[in-house]
Parts: C-alpha cells; sequence; structure tokens
C-alpha cells in the first residue's frame, strides 16, 4: 500500500444496479409465468383487464428482462469489473461518480414511464424496441451517459492494457448505440399534422420489407450485444476470479473476440427467412450463422478450459456451478441457433414455440445463470459481507435448473409437433389438421412450460432472499476475499 | 429491376468480397502475429489473464498507463 | 499494430465500430436507395383502416399473429397467395410478427366476414371452443382514435410521398370535415355489417368503437 492508502473501489452505484437486477427479476420473470399460465389457462386473461391480457403483457415481460434485469446486471458488473481490472476507483473522479448516478436515474426513468407506456399499449408495435420517440431520446440520453461513465473510467486507468471484459463492455456500448438509433428512426406524426393526435405517436421511418430488415438487424443483434456480448464480458471476469485460475488461453479468448464481432452482425437475416427481403440476405443469414459457432464455442470452451484440474471446484462451490452451466447451455443455444438458421429447419422451426424454447435456454440457463452468478460474486465483496446461504444457493441452483429442462424440453416438442402439424397433408394433398387442432394438442406442454417456470421463479426468490439476507444480515468480514466467494 | 439498383448491386457485391477478403487475411495474419510473437519471446498474452485475478488498487500494475502517472503527480503537489 | 491497438481504446474503440458497421453498411443501407415500390392497385390505407392498424398495434396482436404467409404449400393451401414485397409498401411499421400462436392473418380479410369477427373478438370462444386467443371485450366500447390516425396519413402524405388525396391535410378544421365525410360513413358500413346495435348507435352518435376500426383493418388484409 503506497500512496493510494486510503483509497477504495467505489462501490455505491454498483449496489444500486445490483438492487434494481434483483427487483427487476421478480417483477419480468412473474410476468413470464403469468403470461406462460395464459396460454395454458386463457382464463388467466382477465385478471387486470385490458391490460391483464397476453398481449399486452408479453412486451412488458420481454422489456422488464432484457432491459430491466439483464441491463441492470450486466451495468452493476460493469461498473463493478470496470474499475477493478482497470485498477482506477470512482472515488478519484467526482465528474464520473456524478455520471455513474445520473445514469442510473435515468435510467430509473426510462424504466418507470417504459412499463407505464407499454401496460397503456403505446407502442412502435417493433419487437425489443417497442418503446415510442419521446422515450426513445431518453434512452439515447442514458446509453450516452453511461458511455461517457465508462470511457471515462478507462480514460483514468492505472492499467494500460484492457482486459478482455473491456472489450466486451465497449463493443456492447457501441454495437448497441448504433443499433439502436437506427432502428428507432421514427417520423413523430404530431409536428406535421399541424398538431393532431398523440403527441408521442410516431410512424417508422422505413416502410414493409426495408422496415422488417433494419428491425432484424436490430432485432438479432440485441439478442447478440445484450444476451451475449456483455455477458462474456462478465463471465471472462466472474470465472477466474472466483475459481482462482486465470483463463484457460488468453489468445483464443482475442480471437473469439474478433470473430464474434466480425460474424454476428451478418446473421440477422435468419430472421427473414422465407420472407419477402431478397434471397442473397437470407442465405447469407443462414450461412453466417452456422459459421457463427466457431466464435461462440470459442468463448464457451475457453470458459470449460479454465476450470482445468480444479474441476473438483465444481462440486464444491455453488457459484462455480452455475457459472459452468451457463457456459454449457450457451454452448447449447449457439448450437441450436445455427441449426434453426438452415432454410429446411427454418421452414418448420420459425413462427413456432421452438423459437422460444431458443430464446429460453439461452436466457434462463446461460444469461440469467450468468447475472445470478456476478450478484452473488460481488456481493461480499460490496456489502464486505458473507453470502447469508450455501445451501439456498445449491438449492436455488437445482430448482432452476429443473426449470429450465422443463421449460425448453416442452418447448422444443411444442415447436416441432406444431411445425409438423402445419404442414402435414394426406395422400390427397390436402391439409389434415384445421389450425386449432395445432393450438389443443399444444396444451399439455404449456402446462409443463408453465410449470417449469413458475420453479424458476421460485428459484428467484430464494435469489432474491439470500441477496437481500447477505446485504443485511450476513457475517461480517474482516478483509475481502480473493477469489472464492465466503459463504455461510 | 432498375438501373441504379443494378449499379448498387454490383458494387455491394464487390464490396462484400474485397472487405470479407479483407477480414479474413486480417484475421489470420492476428492469429500468427499472436503466436509467432509469443514463440520469439518478444510478447507475452497470457500474463493478461492475471488482470482479473490481481485486481485490487494496490496490486501490482502490470503496464502503468503513463498518462495516469502524470495525472498523479500533478494531483501531489 | 495490434498490440498498440489493444492499448489505445479510441483506436480500438473505431476499429470495432468499423468492423460491426461494415455489415450493416453492406446489408442494410443500399436497400433505401431504392424506394419500396407497391404492387399495382395497391392502396393506402384508409385513415379508419389506419385507426384499425393502431388497435392492432395497441392490443398487440403481433405477439399472436403473423402476416406473413410463405411460399410454401402447405401455407399457401391454409392462408392463399404467399405474401410479396410489393404488397408491404405502406407498412409502417411492418407487422409481420414472429410467432403464430394464432393463424397468419395476411389475408384473414378473404375469408372471415365482418359480423364472425365482431363474435369472435367479443368472446373467440363462442367461435372456436378450443381457442386459447383472449376476449377483447373492451375493444367494443373504448374509443378509437381517429385524430392520430389522421395524422398518421397526413404525415406519410408529406414525408414519404403516400398517395393520398388532397382532403388530407393538415389543421383540426381538415381533421373534423373529413372525418364526418369519410370516416363515419365507412365505419357505419362495417358496424352494420358486425351486427350489433351498440356499435351502429356509438358510430351514429360519432364515435367509433375501436373493434370497428379494428374490423375496418382485418377486412382490409386481402
Ligand atoms: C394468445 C394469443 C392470441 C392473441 C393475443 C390474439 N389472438 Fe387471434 N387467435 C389466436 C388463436 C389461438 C386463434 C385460433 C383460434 C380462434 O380462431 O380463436 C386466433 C384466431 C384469430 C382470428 C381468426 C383467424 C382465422 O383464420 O380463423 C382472427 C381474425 C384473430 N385471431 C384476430 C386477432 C386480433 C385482431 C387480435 C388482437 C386484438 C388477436 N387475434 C390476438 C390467438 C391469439
Ligand atoms: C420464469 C421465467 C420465464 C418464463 C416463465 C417466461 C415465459 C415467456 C413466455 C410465455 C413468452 C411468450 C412465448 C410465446 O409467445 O409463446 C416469453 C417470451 C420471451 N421471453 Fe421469457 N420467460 C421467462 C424468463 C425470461 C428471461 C429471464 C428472459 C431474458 C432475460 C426472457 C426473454 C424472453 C424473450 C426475449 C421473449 C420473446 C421471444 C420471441 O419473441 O421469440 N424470458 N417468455
Amino acid at each position: 500500500m503506497q500512496s493510494n492508502a486510503a483509497l477504495e473501489y467505489d462501490y455505491s452505484i454498483v449496489k444500486l444496479f445490483m438492487w434494481t437486477t434483483v427487483i427487476f427479476g421478480i417483477v419480468g420473470m412473474a410476468i413470464g409465468v403469468l403470461i406462460a399460465s395464459q396460454l395454458a389457462f386463457p382464463d388467466l386473461n382477465y385478471l387486470m383487464g385490458e391490460y391483464g391480457t397476453f398481449s399486452r403483457l408479453r412486451p412488458l415481460h420481454t422489456n422488464v428482462v432484457i432491459y430491466g434485469f439483464t441491463l441492470s446486471g450486466i451495468w452493476a458488473s460493469m461498473y463493478y469489473v470496470g474499475q477493478r481490472v482497470l485498477k482506477v476507483s470512482l472515488l478519484e473522479s467526482g465528474f464520473l461518480r456524478f455520471m455513474s448516478k445520473l445514469h442510473f436515474l435515468l435510467y430509473m426513468i426510462v424504466a418507470a414511464l417504459m412499463v407505464v407506456t407499454l401496460a397503456l399499449g403505446i407502442t412502435a408495435s417493433k419487437e425489443y424496441a417497442q418503446m415510442e420517440w419521446p422515450l426513445d431520446i431518453l434512452v439515447v440520453l442514458t446509453w450516452v451517459v453511461s458511455g461517457i461513465a465508462l470511457f471515462g473510467m478507462i480514460g483514468l486507468r492505472r492499467e494500460k492494457t484492457l482486459y478482455i471484459s473491456m472489450w466486451y463492455y465497449i463493443a456492447f456500448f457501441l454495437a448497441v448505440a448504433m443499433l439502436y438509433l437506427f432502428n428507432n428512426m421514427e417520423v413523430p406524426t404530431y409536428f406535421f399534422s399541424g398538431g393532431l393526435g398523440a403527441w408521442y405517436h410516431s410512424v417508422s421511418m422505413y416502410a414493409g420489407t426495408n422496415d422488417a430488415l433494419v428491425q432484424w438487424w436490430w432485432g438479432h443483434n440485441a439478442v447478440a450485444f445484450v444476451f451475449t456480448v456483455p455477458i462474456i464480458a462478465m463471465i471472462y471476469y466472474f470465472l477466474p476470479k472466483e475459481s482462482g485460475q486465470a483463463v484457460y488461453s488468453y489468445k483464443l479468448s482475442l480471437l473469439s473476440f474478433w470473430g464474434l464481432m466480425f460474424v454476428y452482425l451478418w446473421a440477422g437475416g435468419h430472421h427473414l427467412i422465407w420472407s419477402t427481403v431478397p434471397d442473397w440476405m437470407q442465405t447469407m443469414g443462414s450461412v453466417f450463422s452456422v459459421v457463427l459457432i466457431l466464435p461462440s464455442w470459442g468463448s464457451a470452451i475457453n470458459m470449460l478450459l479454465t476450470m482445468k484440474g480444479e474441476w473438483n471446484q465444481l462440486t464444491e462451490n455453488p457459484l462455480i456451478k452455475f457459472m459452468i452451466l451457463a457456459s454449457t447451455f450457451y454452448m447449447l443455444s449457439t448450437l441450436e441457433g445455427p441449426i434453426q438458421s438452415v432454410k429446411s429447419v427454418n421452414a418448420i422451426a420459425h413462427f413456432t414455440d421452438w423459437i422460444i424454447g431458443h430464446v429460453h435456454d439461452g436466457v434462463l440457463g446461460w444469461v440469467a445463470f450468468m447475472v445470478f452468478a456476478a450478484v452473488m460474486h460481488m456481493a461480499p465483496r460490496v456489502f464486505k459481507r458473507e453470502i447469508y446461504s450455501k445451501s439456498l444457493l445449491e438449492a436455488q441452483f437445482w430448482i432452476q435448473t429443473i426449470g429450465v429442462v422443463l421449460y425448453f424440453s416442452s418447448m422444443w416438442i411444442a415447436g416441432i409437433t406444431q411445425g409438423m402439424m402445419w404442414r402435414a397433408v394426406d395422400e390427397y394433398g390436402n391439409l389434415v389438421y384445421s389450425f386449432i387442432d395445432t393450438v389443443s394438442v399444444l396444451h399439455p406442454y404449456y402446462t409443463i412450460r408453465a410449470f417449469g417456470g413458475l420453479l424458476y421463479l421460485i428459484g428467484v426468490f430464494m435469489f432474491a432472499w439470500n441477496f437481500f439476507k447477505t446485504a443485511t444480515a450476513g457475517r461480517r468480514l474482516e478483509q475481502e476475499p480473493r477469489y472464492k466467494s465466503p459463504m455461510a | 429491376m432498375s438501373d441504379v439498383a443494378m449499379e448498387i448491386e454490383k458494387y455491394r457485391i464487390y464490396m462484400f468480397l474485397i472487405g470479407t477478403g479483407l477480414a479474413v487475411v486480417i484475421f489470420y495474419y492476428y492469429i500468427i502475429y499472436l503466436y509467432r510473437s509469443e514463440k520469439k519471446g518478444k510478447k507475452n498474452y497470457e500474463k493478461y489473464g492475471r488482470l482479473a485475478l490481481d485486481d485490487e488498487l494496490d496490486s501490482e500494475i502490470l503496464e502503468k498507463n503513463p498518462k495516469s502517472e502524470e495525472k498523479k503527480k500533478g494531483e501531489d503537489k | 499494430m495490434f498490440h498498440w491497438l489493444e492499448k489505445h481504446p479510441f483506436f480500438f474503440a473505431v476499429g470495432v465500430f468499423v468492423v460491426i458497421a461494415y455489415a450493416g453498411l453492406i446489408e442494410v443501407l443500399p436497400n433505401f436507395m431504392e424506394k419500396a415500390r407497391p404492387i399495382k392497385g395497391l392502396k393506402p390505407y384508409t385513415v379508419l383502416e389506419l385507426a384499425g392498424k393502431e388497435v392492432y398495434k395497441k392490443d398487440n396482436c403481433i405477439a399472436c399473429h403473423s402476416q406473413l404467409i410463405r411460399p410454401f404449400k402447405a401455407e399457401t393451401d391454409r392462408y392463399g397467395q404467399y405474401s410479396m414485397s410489393g404488397e408491404y409498401a405502406y407498412d409502417r411499421p411492418f407487422l409481420w410478427g414472429s410467432k403464430r400462436t394464432g393463424p397468419d392473418l395476411h389475408r384473414v380479410g378473404r375469408y372471415r366476414t365482418p359480423d364472425w369477427h365482431a363474435n369472435h373478438m367479443w368472446n373467440p370462444k363462442s367461435v372456436v371452443p378450443d381457442s386459447i386467443m383472449p376476449a377483447y371485450k373492451h375493444q367494443f366500447t373504448n374509443v378509437a382514435d381517429l385524430e392520430t390516425a389522421y395524422a398518421e396519413a397526413v404525415t406519410v402524405k408529406k414525408v414519404f410521398n403516400t398517395p393520398y388525396g388532397d382532403d388530407i391535410k393538415p389543421g383540426k378544421a381538415a381533421f373534423e370535415k373529413y372525418k364526418k365525410e369519410k370516416i363515419l360513413p365507412e365505419a357505419l358500413k362495417i358496424a352494420k355489417a358486425m351486427k350489433r346495435d351498440d356499435l351502429v348507435k356509438m358510430v351514429e352518435s360519432g364515435k367509433v368503437p375501436e373493434v370497428v376500426a379494428l374490423v375496418a383493418y382485418l377486412e382490409r388484409l386481402k
């Protein structure tokens, strides 16, 4: 301890984002369980009048889990990991401290407005970009402030080299900024009509097929740059740190990074296969989706090999369990995605529940598991307390794993069943099933999925309780743990 | 398709082939560079893996950022 | 060069940006040089239909319904002629959807009637007992926002040259006139075809229920 003896990392902003991770997690997934149940038992649509139908709630679910839960987790980790690998404390700069708090404040405002407007049905109707233009402007503002905080920390850093996680955070920031701006180009109708109608209403700058192209260029890469890139940033830090093992191959991590950056953006076309966008783009979407396996597995295998010789930790430490299972699910869904992008498979899979299954083995198994592990790793350091209960963490792990397996297996079966039934013809070439046959047959799978989701949600409550108790009643720690997180 | 569209389409294909070709070349060059510079002992990339592990404010710094040092000096005065 | 890049965050960020922007530059941007060309005979949405589209967006039917018929026999048999790019030329935003919990609706106007919709939207189970579609009873009392729909028509006419007539022009007075002359009569026809007196009464009093606008829109999907 030399000149900066008194200096510490500043976790106040990390704490704020951790709390919102927990809260949005509960809200978003509770809505998820509700809408899953509505598909199995439609009477549940009428609990809250017009605000309680499946169709109003679905975007609330997606937006709250993506922009609430996941983004909160990402930003908590960004401020935590950022300070640590750059070896700079936010306490060193009043300006950056202010920016980080402003970032949080704006984010809360956007989140609140988002929930209210979506519940009211005010929407631009593009998936993952439902917010109307006034909110878009706030989003951009929030994003810029977060960028100032991120690059500000980088500017002050003591360590010249940026650790690989920082690369991913930078890419996350840049890509989402670019895509969001383009996809949300809208013309507000109020100003062009001499002040008629709702002031927040707008029309898209693009029409029809073009609009679809931009939307899925965005939509796909929202998945890429919110659900993949920053989550990889997290695992590249938290897994080595928790296990005390440096990443297996740093070079491989660099190569996977550039591979992912180049290839990912081309794959958006796989959302539009057999649609009216030009053929070559559909083919491009297919081909690049398959190529995408390489950089994705590069990262995932790198993570698994990091545990080389230390596999005993898997049995001893639930946080390692979470992260290893997350890498495994990442491998699963990055194999599944390319398979669904093959034209002939896509003909069956598109529009069915198989896609929903794919989405959720990714987000439940990979994204959310990584977020839980990251939050629980940070908690003892941030609150200077021991994790409240190891057995609760273990129980959460198992109940959620069962939940995920029930979810994706039921949706795989449902999706493929539905896809096959839609196209089934008899010997004379007539369709065998009416549409409603293909709906009724799904009832058992929807029920299983809702049950799986409920198990997962119970796990989230365990997590929330564990987190809360850690923050308020965990045994105090004298010293910051170096690697393994202490837990009672 | 209009003439303009054909023109655009043509340039698009050229741009794609050139860009992607370039990216592939650079990428392979990068791989070779990484492994060769390590073999020759010029660089040691794997040491950066430690950045995640030694991340206390008072951990040893691998490569100091000169800019941050200038700033620190300024403050000391 | 590489090593240098890794230590200079600004240039590194520029590099990353170039790599990620490249795909968009090639794949997406050039398409905007070519305006979307409507297929022959395609008319822009009427204001009532636009208001219906807003209801479709507001109640988010896209959560369960697609509007994209793919070129397979099984789909064309079920839903009709496969979809073509030019048919969407006036769709801002596009409403293709990504999930078919319910059937595709791109040509639903060909095989369903307003009174069928009236019963179905009121209570899907009364028409299709196994349906899992929610009932949308609130659409029978909520009033459609015609003014915003009109504002949208004015905007797309001005900004994108969508071929609307001269009577679509800015200002409150123009709207009121247009509403009385064009929108209400169109709505009344739909309301009558839906065979529900309450809807007819509402339209006659100058208020168009959401469901009437919605059905006008669904009828237009052909
Ligand atoms: C929970 C998912 C869901 C939502 C949300 C939903 N629908 Fe449906 N819809 C279905 C299902 C399932 C069917 C097939 C059974 C039936 O006809 O009720 C269907 C059928 C239809 C049909 C009949 C199509 C045909 O070819 O027979 C129409 C029209 C329709 N829906 C319109 C709408 C509109 C308009 C909305 C939005 C206000 C909407 N739906 C919202 C699930 C949904
Ligand atoms: C308890 C856990 C969850 C349950 C029960 C659940 C349930 C659902 C349901 C029922 C749908 C609609 C499916 C359909 O239209 O048929 C859905 C969609 C979606 N959910 Fe979840 N969800 C859960 C957790 C999550 C999480 C944690 C995330 C992301 C972090 C997520 C992201 C999404 C996305 C992106 C979609 C849209 C998929 C698409 O349009 O293809 N969900 N979810």
